[in-house]
């Protein structure tokens, strides 16, 4: 496993160029000769700034590059109903500083790396194991949920520093669910990044739909206890600086969980549309709405068929996330 | 070239020992670098340093039409980048003035483009690249003007008002004083020494109150020591020569003009630290300011023109021209101050100010003690001068109460 041991010291060395070369560089590029110094006219570029409507494309204050994330971001595909057929994962814990916030980085605890962890996906039916080697720092565990023996639970058999253990049980029911850290103080291994999604598709295939998963995240960076920072899958504004491109022709089938540690709830709000919700996907019973709230650990399946084409804001309808990073766009084309 | 040897060889062992007085010095580079080469190491066995605490000085919320603009200091040895800012718990747009890596005791203004609404409060948020955040709270937003015209006479006027017109006004009991007979001009000697002792401490309280809030790199308490000692010992000397040249005896005491333009010197630093003070709490929208504040200073301050007057009473006449120059001497610091105060705002040339009229009251309070132990009928225990001086205090305290 790859361990990352970066200090503080040696990571703002390294970012040291990056953080000169923003915050603003394109607004104050726009803003043009006499952005330099007090007494500036209100140009329209500096009243689009004021807006996070404006705050899309390479104007908003997300880090990371194009693509970066679309690992955990587009799911690995279903596979068709063969009950008895292994589907292995092998999930690390890594300590890794992660860029949650344009400039600014959080000494996590990952599982492989990323904030949120890798995307485990199995078929109803399907033998799921997955092998977990500790390398970060802390004892960990991996609690995933469904229906699963005791002793595969992730609670009692806590994996200390360097060790392994292998969770190995046959997935059920289908539907969204998760993955998270259960050692205590479990408060703490939350908040530090240890969760991700966990797929189990149901014995007869969903339909064909572009499919994505969305893991609420937040991150508290001066150890207040609250969030300073919120995004789907990891960074801050994220998905405001690279749209997620979609064709109308096709369902949009989006995997939803909430695992926000500190708040009471977050939420998904899409603009321009209706879908259809079903609360942890492991019923055919949906809601058909544009808002759902979640409490942690909350989950379940988003279906937008869009009618129109164009660009549709998806973000939190809790306008403090909203505006603390939690807010993306939709490209719908033809 | 006999002379020249000689003095070459004289010359030698003057170089000699210039060198080994280089000695201590050398070693302490040499010793400085390998601990530095080692020392990381070396402090391993005694512990590990906590990590800093990454937080921003915020010294200074500006808000001016369509933008915020945050004034951001690092008080750490380490370096500290700016990462996000917020304005009321939402991440901003924004751009720099200044680096945004900074290094120790280095400034950026954060400038953010927003539509700010009057009078409502505002908290500023600047997360460090570490992800800590220093909050600032704005009680209300209130338009801050910048150096314009305007501004800059606005500021003169109220410099005017509180220092030069009191001090000229109470100049004008030179007639009066002219008539009183010894002993109560005696009193009223004290009741200057009074005042101004009263000014002293008002300044050190000032002093130590503003540098408590600067970073410690700055060593606030040091800079008070700094001033208070320039201008205690800078007035001293000043005191000696004009008193040597004014009467061939060099610790005599100053009377009659020369001590006036010396307590007019003491209380111009004071009125320095003032307008200063007045001029930053209007720029930062601060400052209730209404006529009533400015009316309290007046009064307060006319105190001084009478401080001023006592001591040209038991001396010979003084031209109206003198007198002018002396209310300048003491008022006209006000006004600079003020302009410093309202377009600067730093709370580092604050203490300085602050600290400098310290050393210069207290100066002067000896300067009037000396004068009035020789010259005044039963020296400084009688009735007169110890009620005088008292009368000084609590007149400053009364008349406070109105500014404050």
């Amino acid at each position: 496993m790859p361990k990352h041991r970066v200090t503080r010291r040696r990571l703002l060395a390294a970012a040291a160029p990056v953080v000169a070369a923003t915050p603003f560089a394109k607004l104050a590029l726009a803003a043009g000769d006499h952005a330099e110094h007090a007494g500036m006219s209100m140009t329209a570029m500096d009243h689009a700034a004021m807006g996070h409507a404006a705050m899309i494309g390479s104007d908003a204050l997300a880090p990371g590059g194009p693509h970066e994330r679309d690992a955990l971001l587009y799911p690995p595909a279903a596979l068709g109903h063969r009950p008895g057929r292994v589907r292995e994962y092998a999930v690390a814990a890594v300590d890794r500083q992660i860029e949650v916030a344009k400039g600014v980085f959080f000494s996590a605890w990952t599982y492989n790396g990323t904030v949120p962890g890798p995307v485990i996906r199995a078929t109803e039916g399907d033998l799921l194991r997955v092998r977990f080697t500790n390398g970060g720092s802390h004892p960990h565990t991996i609690h995933l949920h469904g229906i699963h023996p005791a002793d595969m639970d992730g609670v009692f058999e806590i994996v200390e520093p360097g060790a392994s253990f292998t969770y190995e049980f046959p997935a059920r029911p289908h539907g969204m669910h998760l993955y998270h850290c259960h050692s205590t103080p479990l408060k703490k291994h939350i908040a530090k990044g240890l969760y991700g999604a966990f797929i189990i598709d149901p014995p007869e295939p969903r339909p064909e739909a572009q499919e994505l998963v969305m893991v609420l995240t937040g991150f508290d960076t001066d150890g207040d206890g609250e969030n300073n920072f919120y995004g789907v899958n990891g960074p801050a504004f994220y998905y405001a600086k690279y749209p997620i491109r979609v064709r109308r022709s096709q369902t949009v089938r989006i995997y939803l969980a909430n695992l926000t540690e500190f708040d009471l709830i977050n939420s998904f709000h899409l603009h321009g549309d209706f879908f259809r919700y079903y609360p942890t996907g492991s019923t055919d019973h949906y809601e058909y709405t544009d808002t759902v709230m979640l409490c942690q650990g909350q989950r379940g399946i988003i279906e937008i068929d869009f009618a129109h084409t164009g660009r549709f804001m998806f973000h939190a309808h809790q306008s403090e996330f909203t505006e603390l990073g939690w807010m993306g766009f939709f490209e719908v084309v033809d | 070239m006999e002379a020249g040897s000689a003095a070459g060889w004289n010359r030698g062992p003057l170089r000699a020992w210039r060198l080994w007085a280089l000695m201590p010095i050398l070693l302490l580079v040499g010793t400085v670098a390998v601990f530095v080469s080692t020392g990381s190491s070396l402090l391993d066995l005694v512990g590990r340093a906590p990590p800093p605490r990454d937080e921003f000085d915020i010294r200074r919320v500006e808000f001016k039409p369509g933008e915020i603009r945050i004034r951001v200091t690092n008080p750490q040895r380490e370096e500290l980048a700016i990462g996000t800012v917020t304005v009321d718990d939402a991440i901003v747009p924004f751009r720099l003035d200044g680096p945004s890596s900074l290094g120790r005791l280095r400034s950026s203004t954060i400038v953010v483009p927003y539509h700010w609404v009057e009078d409502d409060p505002y908290t500023v948020g600047v997360t460090s690249s570490s992800g800590i955040e220093t909050s600032f709270a704005v009680p209300a937003a209130v338009e801050s003007r910048g150096a314009s015209p305007r501004g800059f006479l606005g500021y003169a006027l109220i410099g005017l008002l509180v220092g030069i017109v009191p001090v000229a006004l109470g100049l004008a009991w030179l007639p009066s004083l002219r008539r009183a007979d010894a002993r109560w001009l005696a009193s009223f000697m004290a009741l200057t020494a009074g005042l101004l002792t009263f000014l002293a401490f008002d300044a050190l309280g000032e002093a130590l109150q503003l540098q408590a809030a600067l970073p410690s790199g700055f060593q606030g308490t040091g800079l008070i020591l700094l001033g208070v000692a320039a201008s205690y010992l800078g007035l001293t000397f000043v005191a000696q020569r004009a008193s040597a040249t004014a009467r061939q005896e060099r610790s005599a005491p100053l009377e009659g003009a020369a001590l006036a333009g010396l307590i007019a010197a003491g209380i111009g630093l004071h009125n320095l630290g003032e307008g200063l003070a007045i001029g930053t709490s209007i720029a930062l929208g601060e400052l209730a300011l209404g006529t009533f504040f400015i009316v309290g200073f007046m009064v307060h301050n006319i105190t001084e023109g009478l401080g001023i007057a006592t001591p040209i009473a038991s001396g010979g006449r003084v031209g109206l021209p003198r007198l002018g120059a002396l209310a300048l001497i003491a008022g006209a610091p006000a006004i600079v101050g003020a302009w410093i105060g309202g377009f600067i705002t730093s709370d580092l040339l604050g203490v300085l100010f602050f600290a400098l009229a310290v050393g210069a009251a207290l100066q002067v309070v000896v300067e009037i003690g000396r004068y009035v132990a020789r010259k005044a009928p039963g020296g400084l225990s009688s009735g007169h001068v110890v009620g005088g001086y008292l009368a000084g205090i609590v007149v400053m305290y009364a008349t406070g109460l109105l500014v404050g």
